[in-house]
């Protein structure tokens, strides 16, 4: 499995991506780490990586303009890969990046094992379909 | 120590606890269950402790310390427009803050006009968006520039080469001539190229050059301007231990010292007006070690290594800041109580300068309302506990003082490090300090995963989550592009040009780029054209985050 981790747009905080891109390897992934990324760049290296996941990073206030744009281009361009958001997301904003299509959200002081639970979910769906086929 | 006072610790010792029943300081330095006399045998008073305001400073940089002058009650703003957060620092100043503390948005920082679409999401959002010389004018609308000590947390050396000329050409309209000026700016090539991260940072070399020009220009122009301040408070947020705090805060000071005298200015011309900028954690007592054993390298520091003969060049001042990075969003309302603990160390310490984070500040900006309950913590220590009454009280603790040493002596090792990879610059542009930071973050990570680490709240004394207002920033960036807009048709564009076109030349050359920029914003040029000049002379590179 593969995913890809970026930051949105201007913001300036590497910690969680970074330790979110440790825990993933640490998991077996394969991790391209991508740093800063607006929405279009970012699904231009999806469509070139083909990914299993993709997480992107925000503590800056951006995921409210930045996540649905990237949902929006994401669903357009054909990239069906789950994406996770992290950072300084207030609560109130989760239903509405959980709407955009997000497939979960990391507020501050979510546990890391939850990001681990939720790859070993993944990585069980992968098997699953792969056997279906 | 006599002998018999040295058997009775160790029969008291076995007595109580294990051989191997050590603890460590949150840096990992070992911790006994008790310190005597032993513990500081090698202390010397005179050499190791001194007096305040005399050599080595290690009780303090100022002689008479909290009994003539409190610390500035210094509180962070910044959010919006320049409209927004001029009303913000009217309101603190009317709560008794004593200086300012600025911080700009996202795209200010990083050198993007409000109206540049990679602004879209980020204008206004985690401090004021500046685009050109007028934004700076009305942000200080009002204050008087002479008698407030204002600090511009601009961070990015790329960002202060751009904002310090317009705070003097502000200032200079306002009719405050730049010997005036007291403040610092924040202007710290690690926070460029390490601890933050942008889509084009400035590479390490070149973020260097323009913070040193700008050091540079100060030093010789405004004689009351702090023109550096070497930040150790995000280098802690990002995930350094005290001891790396400390390490990479002085290493970067030894460098600029270098890159000064290079340029020909004296050490003692440059030393007394370098300012430091540290975090205060968790680990209360390691954090006054940590302050404790700053001024003493420090002062040999200047004195040993770089020679400097007058005795204000020996002095390391520092502002502080309550740890962000250890506030929790969980039962936020303990958070009032983390940093009042925080800020105890700083004063404990001997900060001249401090901001104590809003209990809020895990959520988003502070409202009002927490703000000045943060601003009122400051002034409970103050004003109520008499920890003021007299300087240095830890000093002669054998326990602080004897971490003080171990503090030092980690730190002049860390020290030795950065020199064996070529200095902090070239350390910096081969991801060695990127990996030293994500290293110590990771290890804390796993701390508090597996429950060694404890925080209320997180992975102990856990309640259900109950929703709580959070400060709703304002849309600025319409408010602001339209204005920007406004402003580049009305400006004399072909004089813009002209000075971005001389500032190119200098930047080609190597020359002091600080005259050229000046010029360039009293032309009109805004931020963010001046700093793509920056890009595209100086260079950009992709910071060694994460390895593939």
């Amino acid at each position: 499995m593969k995913a890809l981790v970026a930051i949105l747009g201007l913001d300036s905080h590497w910690r969680g991506s970074v330790m979110v891109a440790r825990v993933l390897r640490d998991g077996g992934l394969a991790v391209v780490y991508l740093g800063n990324q607006f929405p279009e760049q970012l699904v231009a290296q999806a469509l070139q990586e083909d990914p299993d996941l993709i997480a992107v990073s925000s503590l800056s206030g951006s995921h409210r303009t930045l996540v649905p744009e990237l949902m929006r281009l994401l669903v357009a361009r054909g990239v069906d890969a789950p994406v996770l958001v992290g950072g300084a997301i207030p609560p109130q904003d989760i239903p509405v990046l959980r709407q955009a299509g997000v497939a979960e959200v990391f507020p501050p002081g979510r546990p890391l094992g939850d990001l681990t639970a939720f790859v070993r979910g993944l990585e069980a769906g992968e098997r699953g379909r792969v056997a279906s086929q | 120590m006599e002998a018999p006072l040295k058997a009775e610790f160790a029969r008291w010792r076995a007595k109580h606890f294990a051989p191997d029943d050590d603890r460590t300081t949150a840096a990992g330095i070992p911790v006994k269950p008790l310190y005597g006399p032993e513990d500081v045998a090698e202390l010397d008073y005179g050499r190791d402790l001194g007096l305040p305001g005399e050599p080595p400073f290690t009780r303090g940089p100022y002689p008479t310390m909290y009994r003539r002058r409190a610390w500035t009650l210094r509180p962070l703003a910044g959010y919006g427009t320049p409209e927004d957060t001029n009303e913000r620092l009217r309101y603190l100043l009317a709560k008794g803050a004593t200086g300012l503390n600025i911080t700009f948005d996202y795209p200010s920082l990083r050198g993007y006009d409000s109206d540049a679409p990679e602004a879209r999401a980020d204008a206004g959002l985690g401090g004021v968006a500046i685009d050109y010389l007028d934004d700076v004018a009305r942000l200080f609308a009002g204050i008087p520039l002479d008698q407030v000590s204002v600090s511009l947390v601009t961070c990015n050396p790329g960002m202060a080469a751009i904002t310090m000329p317009m705070y003097v050409a502000a200032a200079r309209a306002a009719g405050v001539p730049p010997d005036r000026l007291a403040g610092t700016c924040q202007n710290d090539f690690l926070m460029e190229c390490a601890v933050t991260t942008a889509p084009q940072p400035l590479a390490p070399a070149a973020s260097f050059r323009l913070s040193c020009d700008t050091v540079e220009y100060c030093l010789r122009h405004l004689p009351r301007w702090n023109p550096i301040s070497f930040v150790g408070y995000n280098l802690e947020e990002a995930g350094a231990t005290a001891v790396q705090e400390l390490g990479l805060v002085l290493a970067h000071a030894r460098a600029v010292m270098r890159e000064l005298q290079r340029r020909g200015l004296e050490p003692d011309q440059a030393a007394p007006r370098l300012s430091f900028f540290f975090s205060a954690s968790n680990d209360l007592f390691e954090q006054v070690a940590k302050y404790r054993a700053a001024r003493r390298i420090w002062h040999r520091m200047m004195r040993e290594e770089f020679g400097a003969q007058d005795s204000r060049s020996w002095v390391l001042r520092f502002h502080v800041q309550t740890s962000g990075v250890a506030l929790t969003a969980q039962q936020p309302e303990v958070n009032v109580v983390r940093s009042a603990y925080h800020a105890l160390a700083a004063v404990l310490g001997g900060a001249q300068s401090l901001h104590v984070s809003a209990f809020d500040e895990a959520l988003g900006l502070p409202t009002e309302e927490t703000i000045t309950l943060a601003l009122r913590t400051q002034q409970v220590l103050l004003h109520e506990t008499n920890v003021t009454a007299t300087i240095d009280p830890l000093g002669g603790s054998y326990y602080v003082e004897r971490l003080t040493g171990e503090m030092e002596a980690r730190a002049l090792d860390f020290l030795g490090a950065v020199e064996a990879e070529g200095g902090i610059v070239v350390a910096t542009e081969r991801g060695w300090v990127h990996a030293e930071l994500a290293r110590s973050a990771y290890e804390h990570q796993l701390g508090v995963k597996d429950g060694r680490l404890k925080v209320v709240g997180v992975n102990c004394f856990v309640e259900p989550d109950r929703p709580r207002p959070v400060f709703a920033q304002p849309v600025a960036a319409p408010r602001q592009g339209e204005r920007l807009q406004r402003w580049r048709q009305v400006r004399d564009g072909d004089a813009v040009e002209r000075a971005l076109d001389r500032l190119e030349v200098v930047l080609s050359s190597g020359d002091n780029t600080f005259s050229a920029v000046l010029e360039a914003v009293e032309a009109g040029a805004t931020l963010g054209e001046v700093h793509r000049r920056f890009r595209e002379i100086l260079g950009v590179w992709a910071m060694p985050l994460f390895g593939r």
